[in-house]
């Protein structure tokens, strides 16, 4: 009873299938409208008259980045290995748990050389700098597409 | 298309793109004259609005035009030119999705009049197209352009850039979706000639229903 109930189920199923498949499969045909072919090569005439875009200057730019992506590498590295350095000094001399609980940042700041801070400050500033110019590259990409431009 | 027709058609794309690339922009009019009408009824299906359909397959002649050098000549023209108007299709109808409430909100077909009946058929085929554009994009898509190929699981695949299984199963899930919403389009179906009025449903489709079709998907 069942099997035959699944088989009944299968074949209409199957009918509402095939009808669907007439219905979506036998759709008029739409006519382009007189105009179109002009259109569409107006636009393109408008394109071609069009001075090629600028593109992205990427031989100039990869070295840059490839030097700021090593300073920040750099500056990171450098900021770890002084943090490392501040918590041991501070685990061997300075054991009071309110200490420990400071923050830490601000720690490793203090203990920072000179030399050390003048690095971490360039290293800031490069990765500021490569900020903004990802984020105007991000806002300017979102601009044209937004234009349809590309 | 036969493919006499075809073959003719490939000749015709490949020396047009040769003298475009070559400087000539008036090589392009031929290629749109080939492609226009397959284009719009391509967008038509997308978004069963006209005069949009003809934007957007204007959108994607001049995307074309612009990326004519890219096209590798790996496939054949048209098959880039399909892909790259589905894109073109998609990204559209994701800024400014197709509206179907209007339609919803219209009264069924209903009477017994005979002269009716046609009139009233045409409606209830439309809900059903319509009720393509209210599936969901994964299974949208396959839809529009399995029946556009008049039903070639391959050329719809390679439009998407899917493999032809996973939109064969895409498919499954639509046509199972839209059984749900249309069990009467088997009795329309029995009763061709009959007067009798059915209702057509909603064609909007529930989150639970797609989710649970998407759910079966996950799990196959």
């Amino acid at each position: 009873m069942n099997r035959a109930r699944t088989e009944h189920s299968e074949t209409e199923h199957a009918r509402i299938e095939m009808v669907m498949d007439k219905i979506l499969a036998g759709e008029e045909e739409l006519l382009p409208s007189s105009g179109f072919v002009g259109a569409v090569m107006d636009r393109v005439r408008q394109e071609a008259a069009m001075p090629a875009p600028i593109p992205f200057p990427w031989m100039k730019a990869i070295p840059l980045l490839l030097l700021a992506g090593g300073g920040i590498a750099w500056g990171t590295v450098e900021m770890v290995r002084a943090g490392v350095t501040g918590l041991s000094l501070n685990a061997l001399g300075l054991t009071g748990l309110s200490q420990l609980k400071q923050s830490w940042l601000m720690f490793q700041l203090l203990q920072l050389s000179a030399v050390q801070m003048r690095s971490l400050e360039q290293a800031g500033w490069v990765a500021l700098a490569l900020g903004i110019s990802l984020l105007s590259w991000l806002l300017s990409r979102r601009l044209v597409g937004s234009g349809g431009l590309l | 298309m036969n493919s006499a027709t075809s073959a003719e058609n490939s000749q015709a794309d490949l020396a047009d793109v040769e003298r475009v690339l070559s400087g000539d922009a008036g090589a392009f009019e031929g290629i749109v004259r080939r492609w226009q009408g397959p284009l719009i009824n391509m967008a038509w299906r997308y978004s069963r609005d006209r005069g949009r359909a003809e934007e957007m397959a204007q959108e994607a002649f001049v995307r074309a035009w612009r990326g004519l050098a890219r096209w590798r000549r790996e496939s054949s023209f048209s098959t880039w030119l399909f892909a790259l108007a589905a894109n073109v299709y998609r990204t559209e109808l994701k800024r400014f999705p197709v509206e179907t409430l209007p339609l919803e909100a219209a009264p069924e077909p209903a009477g017994l009049a005979t002269q009716l009946h046609e009139m009233e058929e045409r409606g209830r085929h439309e809900v059903l197209r319509r009720a393509v554009l209210a599936l969901p994009m994964r299974y949208r898509e396959p839809v529009v352009l399995f029946y556009f190929h008049e039903m070639d699981v391959a050329a719809a695949a390679h439009t998407l850039g899917m493999p032809e299984g996973t939109l064969k199963a895409r498919l499954s899930r639509a046509r199972t979706l839209l059984r749900q919403r249309f069990p009467q389009l088997d009795e329309e179906h029995d009763s061709h000639t009959s007067q009798k009025t059915h209702s057509v449903g909603h064609p909007h489709f529930s989150r639970s229903e797609i989710a649970e079709e998407t759910g079966r998907e996950a799990v196959r």
